[in-house]
């Protein structure tokens, strides 16, 4: 460590919270102090040994010799090459070369189809955006984010497989001949909502008396008459049983849950007023983003959320049978069960409960009869009819395959049934049973071998179809472009086929049909719904429907006999998104594991079991697994885990906040394994998935029954001696400071009422007594001093039109990686791998911190922390550390107030990552858009690597961002090519004016407002994806008008790092927790700043 | 007296002489490579697949530039013109000549040799990847087509008139005065600052017409509100 370290000042003896990242922070380990205070990690750069580094070092000499000798010899040559510039024959309509051409779609959801605009540049989809105008949009997240890249992914299906060999579409149309005239066809959809396809299975059923419909995806609920959607704006208590409605389980939209988490309102329009304020209750064994967001967490075991439930209700007096089962709780639990049920009733008629969708349907019972006592229905919550009403389940597909009621199954699903569906269901036999069965999918994965016919599936931005969001608004699907492959076919056209006798894809197809014949309307609202993406009627409104469940019996847990939690995963959902490179790559929100599954242990219980110093040891010697010559693998300890008679090995890493006795297992993983696998577990089944998904951690599908799809009971848990590498980035780009992230408490605390909590937020940790920052430049008195009417500098402003500006409040951030993926789709970031990630190479812009924090007087639950996120990327410094100790020039401030990046005049000295103080800057180690960082040791070999230009993943690329190369360094930028274009497009009113003037242009001066952008038009990609408007990003000039201004002048905003002296221009806002007094946790609630030293 | 020069000083003269010669050839080919006006591909003049003049078109027909690339105010690319644009005048006039042959293979469905295929013309000036340059922001602001590619109206083949490097962007983005002109004029490959203020009253601040075409520039910089940027991220990013 050779580095000169900034010594930050020291955390008080008193300060009562003690926050941290990583298990491996709270244990002390030197590893994590290494990440501290190195900006890369020290294997980042290092060589294996000193031996190693002579040799590389004269290695290096001896080649750059040699390649400049090359070079002069080869000068000549260096002329540009002949190149062609190739307009369309026929231009069509709309296009414009290099101007972005936008959509309306949708992308259809089990939860609801996503509104979405599709940027894209001459055909080609690049982005994905909100709809804006849609009722339902509520930001993107991740997941729809990263779907634009599933359409370029270079393992995706392209071919007709019959018994997983390339067949002609002749042979696949005389099958679905045959299946036809059989008549009973069984036809297996996703859970999602399509007004066209309910429409054509109405009329399938009128041609064929045996046909059957069955939806299923593993973590949909089965198809019911009727579904229910919370309406957040209108409910100001909230209880939510395991429900991660923010994020992985949608109720319903979800921005109006977080404009209600700021004191301010939406947009802060409003006076700060706590009594506009959600509260939000969450009874939870896993920590969800959800969970992080609420005022007031109970972690309790899965098995005894029912008895929780089952006591509030018992507390609102609910006369429901399952009352009974309410458990018997300790003093403090129970005091914690009254008091949120009291508030909850007091706030009857805008009180709203809700049940994971996962979960037992004992506990939607139980809540279902909370919502009735607290008056839910049609305030907080609307009840509406579904399409899929009278769908069957896969069990009664498996049934009616069996009995011989359906002889062809049609496996529509986005799912995945041979390697997802319940394990008792044993999917693949049931499936040879029939006499053909067709897979329609996007990947060649388990099912599509399993399947007599696969079919490879049009993506949904290359197809026509049609969808229900949320509250049932039918919105419509249309295609950006051709599909990429001429086999594809998507659900509708296949449909069509059946019923027309003849399959129609491509420019004349026959879903365009289907959905315009089920529009109805005249030419003119069409026109409209497709601009808008949407009409204005919704599902018809019905009644709630009732839930028959008996109570059910759950045994005792222990550490002996652990309740295991089948999660979804927070990076591939339910595992279709396996060979998706950027959500395999972008951190799990909560334990940041990139890469790949592991299961997530609370420390107590690891501690009881015996196995929690292995897990905390996380680092292995270096030279013990060196590879491609640099160290940096981090392994973690392999726990078996037996349940009903079936063990499964998987790595284990210790999450905070977890209910004790209780293991969590993300399903989803595991699809495929080659010969280069690091457990040898290969090869197996490597053709089901593509070299993104290959060796990609555990399937614990198979441990998961039809009853317990959820949760299972009775689990044993023993170490074995194996280890297995994590690409953990957890303690990656860890930042020193005080205050980092600020909490505040709406209630009276120690530090003061809400008001004296708020105004002081700026004050907070060394804030309070650092002195203030000085201009050395502009000293009072001197030639430079310029006061404004206050008697404060006046800033230097060389552009007097547009200086930017973004604020991130923690008040609404949950931490999800929707503004990661999206930057990384509108900022061509490279994807480089599990061992580059593991060495602290990822290239995100946005670094998604997320701490634990804890009260050290907790009483209540001292091993439930806060979890507290903070989005950090570059701050755009005005006195920007990285800018001075560039010898290039290649980082440079821009008149609008922007720390540029001029990447091809970077040569790479990192100088300025190691003077960055927020460690915002990433570093391109290797070529990685270049040479296929996924290939195993493929980076390593240089020249001779095999390159991944020109592949389909190419053709994403947002064209106005440069696709950086190897030894460049790269960071966030504040969109500037999305500011450039908003500027040079209001240029254009220049020529307006001349012309409305009626004079000549010399005599018409232009004016600030003619070239100024207007209010709020501009959105960056983070911005724009965030489901909770926690961004806003604007023009400071714009004054109180830009939402970002009016933000930023509230007094919980503040400078991170603010006793630097760096003047950042992305101010962050203090998180406001709104607890409850009569808790017996509201002490502690809101305390949560964050202090790393 | 001994050897103030050990013996191995001998070949030293001529060591230093070949070292010095290496490098004074490296310095030299650098040069011819990357700093002669070849480097910058001034003269550039590759043949096309249709002798296209712009002569003819705009010198003598009168063809306004935005006739063909019709998104140079619109776009950041300043667009060829598709096949269809050609095909609107060509159809009827000139329709024999041979020199149309790839036009006729595109448009033409009564063609021998029509294939629908897109024409390739041979990419005349070329911004480096890295490089944003859009062609709206310029020419909605002043700045003429003559000011980077030179007189295309006079050229019977189009060639690279002006060496495209950073100093030549430099120049004008730290004195835009020089090369704006009114937005009237922006298309007008004949304007001649000289001659329109002649034509036209344009008076400066004293109240006095003015007539020097230099303060004319400034002028306009000034009512324009032109404000050109010199940092990175103004073409890089």
């Amino acid at each position: 460590m050779s580095k000169r370290i900034w010594q930050h000042p020291e955390i008080p003896a008193d300060e009562t919270t003690v926050s941290w990242r990583s298990v491996g922070q709270l244990e002390g380990s030197p590893a994590f102090r290494e990440y501290m205070d190195r900006e890369f990690p020290a294997s980042a750069a290092a060589m294996a040994d000193e031996a190693d580094a002579e040799t590389s070092r004269r290695s290096f000499l001896k080649l750059m010799g040699a390649s400049s000798a090359l070079a002069g010899l080869s000068m000549v040559a260096c002329r540009r090459a002949e190149k062609y510039t190739v307009p369309y024959t026929q231009a069509p309509e709309w296009v414009i070369p290099g101007k972005a051409l936008y959509y309306a779609s949708a992308m259809p959801r089990a939860t609801g189809a996503a509104p979405v605009v599709v940027t894209t540049f001459e055909g080609r989809p690049t982005k994905l955006g909100p709809n804006t105008l849609h009722p339902d949009s509520d930001g993107t997240d991740a997941f729809v984010q990263a779907s634009v890249l599933d359409m370029y992914s270079p393992s995706r299906s392209q071919k007709i497989l019959h018994h997983a060999k390339v067949a002609t579409r002749a042979d696949l149309e005389k099958a679905l001949a045959e299946a036809a005239a059989s008549g009973k066809i069984g036809f297996l959809f996703g859970a999602d909502e399509s007004p066209t396809r309910t429409r054509l299975s109405k009329e399938l059923t009128a041609k064929f008396s045996g046909a059957k419909f069955y939806s299923y995806e593993p973590l949909a609920p089965a198809a019911s008459a009727a579904r229910a959607v919370a309406d957040f704006s209108e409910a100001d208590r909230i209880i939510s049983f395991d429900c991660d409605f923010a994020s992985l389980d949608p109720q319903g939209p979800v921005t109006p849950f977080f404009d209600r988490r700021k004191p301010e309102g939406k947009g802060y329009k409003a006076k700060r007023d706590v009594k506009t304020m959600n509260r939000l209750y969450a009874v939870e064994s896993i920590f969800s983003l959800t969970g992080g967001m609420a005022d007031h967490r109970l972690r309790i075991e899965p098995s005894k959320v029912l008895g929780i439930a089952a006591a509030i209700a018992k507390k609102l007096s609910v006369s429901h049978p399952l009352v009974a089962t309410a458990a018997a709780l300790d003093e403090k639990t129970q005091k914690w069960v009254d008091a949120a049920a009291e508030d909850l009733l007091a706030s009857k008629g805008k009180a709203l409960a809700l049940a994971g969708s996962r979960t037992a349907p004992a506990l939607k019972a139980i809540v279902q009869a909370i919502n009735e006592a607290l008056g839910a229905q049609g305030t907080t919550l609307k009840v509406l009819a579904s399409d899929n009403a009278g769908f069957g389940d896969i069990a009664g597909l498996k049934k009616d395959i069996e009995s011989g009621a359906v002889e062809y199954v049609f496996l529509l699903t986005p799912a995945n049934p041979v390697f997802d569906a319940p394990a008792d269901l044993a999917f693949v036999t049931t499936l040879q049973k029939a006499k053909a069965s067709f897979h329609l999918g996007l990947r060649t994965d388990a099912t599509a071998h399993a399947a007599t016919w696969h079919i490879p599936a049009a993506h949904y931005l290359e197809s026509w179809s049609d969808a229900r969001s949320a509250s049932g608004f039918h919105t419509l699907i249309q295609p950006m472009i051709l599909p990429l492959y001429d086999d594809c076919v998507s659900e509708l056209e296949l449909l069509s086929a059946l019923l027309e006798g003849k399959l129609v894809t491509g420019e004349e197809s026959a879903a365009f049909a289907a959905v315009r014949k089920t529009f109805a309307s005249d030419a003119a609202s069409w026109k409209k719904a497709l601009r808008e993406g949407f009409t204005t009627g919704t599902s018809a409104a019905a009644p709630m429907p009732s839930i028959e469940a008996p109570a059910p019996s759950y045994q005792a847990v222990s550490e002996q006999s652990l309740d295991v939690i089948f999660s979804t995963d927070g990076s591939i959902f339910d595992g279709r998104w396996i060979d998706n490179a950027w959500l395999q790559e972008s951190p799990d929100p909560i334990s940041k594991l990139t890469w790949d599954n592991a299961a997530l242990i609370a420390p107590k219980t690891a501690k009881a079991l015996g196995i929690y110093d292995q897990v905390t040891e996380l680092e292995s010697p270096r030279a013990a697994s060196p590879v491609d010559g640099e160290a940096g693998n981090r392994r973690a300890p392999i726990i078996k885990i037996s349940l009903g008679g079936k063990d499964i090995e998987i790595p284990v890493l210790i999450a905070f906040g977890l209910a004790e006795n209780t293991i969590v297992l993300p399903v989803g993983y595991g699809q495929g394994y080659d010969a280069e696998d690091e457990l040898s577990r290969g090869p197996l089944n490597a053709t089901h998935v593509g070299l993104v998904g290959v060796n990609r951690g555990v399937n614990v599908y198979p441990l998961r029954d039809s009853a317990t799809t959820y949760m299972a009971q009775g689990a044993k848990v023993s170490l074995t001696d194996k280890r297995y590498s994590v690409a953990l980035t957890q303690e990656h780009h860890a930042m020193y400071g005080r205050a980092l992230a600020r909490e505040i408490s709406t209630l009276d605390g120690e530090k003061g009422s809400f008001e004296k909590q708020y105004d002081a937020v700026a004050k907070q940790g060394n804030d309070s007594h650092a002195p203030k920052n000085m201009s050395l430049y502009k000293q009072e008195g001197s030639k430079t001093w310029d006061a404004d009417k206050d008697g404060n500098a006046k800033p230097h402003l060389s552009d007097d039109l547009h200086q930017w500006a973004m604020n991130i409040d923690l008040s609404s951030c949950m931490g999800c990686n929707a503004c990661l993926v999206a930057c990384q789709a509108e900022n061509n970031i490279p994807v480089v791998g599990k061992e580059q990630v593991a060495k602290g190479r990822a290239m995100h812009w946005i670094r998604m911190d997320r701490y634990f924090a804890q009260n050290k007087d907790n009483t209540f639950d001292a091993d439930s922390p806060a979890m507290v996120p903070q989005p950090v990327a570059c701050v755009q410094c005005e006195s920007a550390p990285c800018e001075t100790v560039c010898p290039v020039n290649a980082t440079v401030h821009t008149e609008d107030g922007l720390n540029a990046m001029a990447y091809n005049r970077c040569i790479g000295t990192r100088y300025c990552a190691n003077n960055c103080p927020y460690k915002a800057r990433r570093f391109n180690y290797f070529d990685y858009n270049k040479r296929n960082p996924l290939i195993a040791h493929n980076l390593y070999k240089g020249p001779a690597g095999v390159t991944q230009v020109g592949e389909a993943p190419h053709l994403q690329r947002n064209p106005n961002v440069t696709v950086r190369m190897r030894g460049v360094m790269e960071k966030c930028t504040y969109c500037v090519q999305r500011l450039k274009d908003a500027k040079i497009r209001q240029k254009r009113g220049q020529k307006q004016d001349v012309l409305a003037s009626g004079k000549t242009s010399p005599e018409v001066a232009v004016t600030a407002q003619t070239l100024r952008i207007p209010v709020d038009s501009v959105k960056v990609a983070c911005q724009e994806a965030c489901p909770a408007d926690a961004i806003s990003f604007g023009n400071l000039l714009d004054e109180q008008a830009a939402t970002v201004v009016r933000g930023r002048e509230l007094a919980r905003s503040y400078e991170l790092l603010h006793y630097i002296g760096t003047i950042p221009r992305t101010l962050y806002m203090a998180r406001v927790k709104n607890p409850n007094e009569k808790m017996p946790d509201a002490a502690f609630v809101g305390t949560a700043t964050i202090h790393m030293a | 007296m001994a050897n103030i020069f050990p013996r191995w000083t001998n070949l030293l003269p001529l060591k230093i002489a070949f070292c010095a010669g290496t490098a004074a050839v490296g310095v030299v080919a650098a040069f011819t490579v990357y700093a002669t006006p070849k480097a910058t591909v001034v003269g550039y003049q590759p043949s096309q697949p249709i002798p296209f003049s712009h002569k003819i078109h705009v010198d003598q027909l009168g063809l306004d530039c935005r006739y063909c690339h019709s998104f140079v105010d619109n776009s950041d690319h300043s667009n060829l013109p598709s096949a269809n644009t050609c095909w609107n005048c060509h159809q009827h006039v000139q329709r024999q000549s041979p020199k149309l042959e790839p036009l006729h293979r595109a448009m033409d469905k009564t063609h021998p040799l029509y294939d629908g295929k897109p024409i390739q013309w041979v990419k005349v000036h070329k911004a480096p990847d890295y490089v944003k340059f859009s062609h709206s922001a310029h020419v909605n602001r002043g700045v003429s087509c003559v000011s980077c590619h030179g007189q295309v109206d006079q050229m019977e083949v189009v060639y690279h008139a002006k060496a495209h490097s950073m100093g030549f962007c430099l120049d004008c983005h730290r004195n835009p005065a020089d090369n704006v002109r009114p937005l009237e004029e922006v298309f007008n490959l004949k304007y001649d600052p000289a001659e329109y203020l002649k034509q036209h009253v344009v008076l400066n601040d004293k109240g006095e017409r003015i007539s020097d075409p230099k303060e004319f520039g400034k002028k306009l910089s000034d009512v324009f509100k032109l404000q050109p940027r010199e940092s990175c991220a103004t073409c890089h990013h």
